[in-house]
């Protein structure tokens, strides 16, 4: 039975040439599982708005064609662009790229938040508390009950917003990235239970970077650039496709050995970052030397830390760390306290008791600004950084305050500008670019301070294929300068391929810390701290049993 | 992010009571000495608006407004004694400055309207949860919109804060100095402030999307998540006030 129908639909945002859907046609059925993949930019948000009814009823525009539900006879179908968001929202349901903007700012509770559309749109009182339960139970946010949904870390307030449309089980559930942020279990539960609504005839359309879930969870994928269908078909053959890196997408690992042989691409030899023979890893050894001979360490000693917002709740307990130049990976849980350990070493929070020691001083002693010129801090949400109304002179912003020359500063923003892959847009105002796009400039920002430290919160967040290598590089780039990464992260094949050290965080604890080898083969650890294996060490146990 | 709502959850009996009655009893207490007509009227009922106040363990909270009032009742008492129109008989003189009989009761009239406003809109606010007052006033008909921006007006304080709070750990991030002496921050907070009228006009535009998704905009009437019906102390309370208010009448008539 057919459920969704684009007929020739055609959508052009307002003040641009360019469409940002060109000529749709496709349907999908009742009950099924659609993927939506496609390079940044190439329209995928777009689609989930239209399906919707945000385009065209909220962000206006040109819009040409048809977008029909139920039916493919139009007369018993609901026309979208015909029909209020307030009746589509009954079957439509969308869940935003970034949580944040799904909040509704009416509720001081999660459990209210929650509530919030179920009362809107009427359903009885008994029912509304029924599937409250069920939905918290489901993502694993029953102890979030009574918090303040503002006051979430990001990946807890990532599933906030899915449990909140989860729980009005529209028939059509329209996903963007819904997993971005959320660590790898969760992630992986998220994909089950859309499986499980799949099951009960709920049709599903998520757009999402995570190729190797796509191929495992996805009856058909919509290849989307440039706002064109380029191919809509099986996972298989969607990745069996010989120019899929015209699109910017990358199969899944498992996809190319396949095709190319493990042979070929020497899957067995792969290694991690830490055992890989290079000059990095001497400056590693060389690093260790020091950390052995000299206290606090040679980049950031951590003693005894304890952190709380609130007294009731403490997020990090007695926590002893070192950290030298080794690109160090932080995982873990949402809300383990990754974010709250990096925003305490930048200084912008400060310890409940312990210390925190950066380059042997005491980091209590100074301002934020002071240690600007030292550390830098992409923060996990870019719109938390972003303030300015051109991209250059947000970049320029750090540059010229910790006393660069205005001409340095120009020229080291758009140094920084060439490195993330946004020459061009140095006159765009940040506010209308991409999330994408943002986290970028976010990144850009920072990277023009030349700092010794750079800590990234999340970097890979919206990024696909391409902005994702474009990281890595940069990462490999400031590892070869001599300067200490800090990253947290959730995409373990990431961590894998990147980070020579692994540090595993869990409710405020310490739980791992080694090379990517070490811990991706620590199963019992793995699973206590919601973190799975990289797809490479995966394919390669596969092959060796 | 906290609201600006003044409420404490104390658990006493009047929290506990709807939100309606406390209103009812602000209304009432302005009235009945108005009504009644006496000055000794207005005595009386800021003695049981205060009689309650303690009762409910909410004196404390309440002080401060009566200090920040103070200065205002002040003035009222100095302009009125000095120059009230009808003044004709002196009572007290300092110096130069006649205070005048008429002057002062004209001002102690007002003043004790005012103390006993404050008194019993004390009591309304500190102990009434603002969530479930407009919930209940959504209940009685209220429109949901009406309702948001009631919720939104509690929250503007408290959003704002949070923006700068964000926006201030992004500059000095970067190295602007905000911390520090007086005038560090003093000059820190210029660059401040059209970041945070823009952060809050956008989140308005996003929030408005996210909203509409949620069938914010369905002319379905709205689930209340709880039951809150008049209970017996309720019921007393009405009682009990409406009593005052006849009282009131038949003291202004009996005289
Ligand atoms: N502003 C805040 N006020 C109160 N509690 C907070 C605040 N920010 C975070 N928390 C809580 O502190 C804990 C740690 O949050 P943190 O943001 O450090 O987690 P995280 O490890 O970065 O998670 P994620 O992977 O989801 O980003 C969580 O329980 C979170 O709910
Ligand atoms: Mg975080």
């Amino acid at each position: 039975m057919t459920c969704l129908t684009f007929r020739n639909l055609k959508y052009r945002y307002p003040h641009q040439e360019k469409l940002a859907l060109d000529s749709l046609s496709f349907t999908i059925k009742k009950g099924e599982f659609v993927g939506l993949i496609g390079a940044n930019g190439a329209g995928k948000s777009t689609l989930c708005g239209a399906v919707m009814g945000l385009v065209p009823h909220f962000y206006k525009g040109a819009y040409g064609g048809k977008i029909l539900l139920g039916g493919e006879d139009e007369d018993d179908a609901i026309e979208v662009a015909k029909t209020p968001i307030a009746e589509l929202c009954r079957s439509v349901g969308l869940v935003f790229q970034n949580p944040f903007n799904q909040l509704s700012g009416a509720r001081i509770t999660v459990y209210e938040e929650i509530a919030f559309g179920l009362q809107n749109t009427g359903i009885v009182r008994e029912e509304i508390r029924r599937r409250i339960e069920a939905v918290m139970e489901l993502l694993d946010i029953v102890s979030l009950r009574d918090r303040n949904p503002f006051d979430l870390s990001g990946g807890q307030m990532q599933r906030v917003a899915l449990a909140s449309v989860l729980v009005m089980e529209p028939e059509i559930l329209v996903l963007d990235e819904p997993t971005s942020q959320l660590d790898p279990a969760a992630g992986e539960e998220v994909f089950r239970a859309v499986e499980t609504l799949k099951a009960s005839g709920i049709t599903i359309i998520m757009a999402e970077q995570k190729m190797e879930k796509l191929a495992a969870y996805c009856d058909r994928i919509i290849l989307l650039h440039q706002g064109k269908i380029v191919d809509f078909d099986t996972p298989d053959q969607i990745f069996s496709r010989d120019d899929l890196s015209d699109y910017g997408i990358c199969p899944p690992l498992s996809y190319l050995v396949a095709k190319k042989g493990a042979e070929k691409l020497d899957i067995y030899g792969w290694k991690p970052h830490s055992s890989r023979d290079s000059q990095d890893s001497r400056a590693a050894q060389d690093s260790r030397a020091a950390r052995d001979s000299w206290f606090p360490a040679e980049i950031f000693a951590v003693r005894n830390l304890s952190f709380s917002y609130v007294p009731e709740l403490p997020v990090l307990t007695d926590l002893c760390l070192d950290l030298d130049n080794r690109t160090t990976a932080i995982v873990g849980q949402n809300g383990a306290g990754k974010t709250t350990l990096v925003k305490l070493l930048k200084g912008l929070l400060s310890p409940v008791s312990g210390s925190i020691w950066y380059r042997k001083e005491d980091i209590s002693g100074k301002t934020v600004a002071m240690l600007a010129r030292d550390i830098g801090y992409v923060f996990q949400n870019p719109d938390d950084q972003i303030f300015k109304y051109h991209v250059l002179d947000e970049v320029m912003f750090g540059p010229l305050h910790i006393g660069m020359e205005e001409q340095l500063a120009k020229t080291r923003a758009l140094e920084a500008l060439e490195t993330v892959g946004l020459t061009g847009l140095e006159e765009v105002n940040p506010y209308d670019l991409e999330l994408h796009e943002r986290k970028m400039v976010a990144v850009a920002s920072v990277l023009a301070m030349d700092t010794a430290v750079l800590i990234l919160d999340e970097p890979t967040i919206a990024q696909d294929y391409r902005g994702r290598e474009t990281l890595k590089r940069l990462i490999r780039q400031l590892e070869g300068e001599g300067k200490a990464v800090l990253s947290i992260l959730h995409d373990m094949d990431f961590v894998y391929d990147c980070f020579e050290r692994v540090i595993v965080l869990a409710a405020g604890k310490v739980m791992g810390d080694a090379g990517g080898e070490v811990i991706f083969h620590n199963k019992e650890l793995l699973k206590q701290a919601g973190l799975e294996q990289p797809t490479a060490v995966k394919l390669r146990n596969l092959r060796i049993k | 992010m906290k609201t600006i709502s003044l409420y404490v959850d104390k658990k006493t009996y009047l929290t506990g009571l709807h939100p309606f009655t406390k209103l009812f009893y602000v209304i009432a207490a302005i009235t009945a000495p108005l009504i009644a007509g006496k000055l000794s009227g207005f005595f009386l009922m800021i003695g049981i608006s205060l009689i309650l106040l303690i009762s409910g363990g909410l004196l404390r909270k309440a002080l401060p407004l009566v200090v920040f009032t103070f200065t205002i009742l002040l003035t009222i008492f100095l302009i009125q004694g000095l120059f009230y129109q009808n003044n004709v008989t002196p009572l007290l003189s300092l110096g130069q400055l006649v205070f005048y009989r008429e002057g002062l009761l004209y001002a102690a009239r007002i003043g004790l309207n005012i103390l006993n406003m404050l008194f019993s809109f004390a009591l309304f606010v500190l102990s009434t949860d603002p969530f479930i007052f407009v919930e209940e006033l959504e209940r009685a008909g209220l429109p949901k919109k009406a309702g948001y921006i009631i919720v939104s007006v509690f929250q503007i304080i408290p959003q704002m804060a949070a923006a700068k709070n964000t926006i201030t750990d992004a500059q000095r991030s970067r190295g602007l100095e905000t911390e520090g002496r007086l005038l560090t921050r003093a000059r820190a907070f210029i660059p401040l402030l059209s970041p945070v009228v823009t952060s809050a006009l956008i989140n308005t535009r996003e929030r408005s999307a996210a909203l509409e998704i949620r069938g914010f905009e369905a002319k379905t009437r709205k689930t209340f998540l709880s039951e809150r019906s008049f209970s017996r102390s309720d019921r007393l309370g009405f009682f009990l006030m409406l009593l005052l208010l006849s009282v009131a009448v038949l003291w202004r008539n009996f005289q």
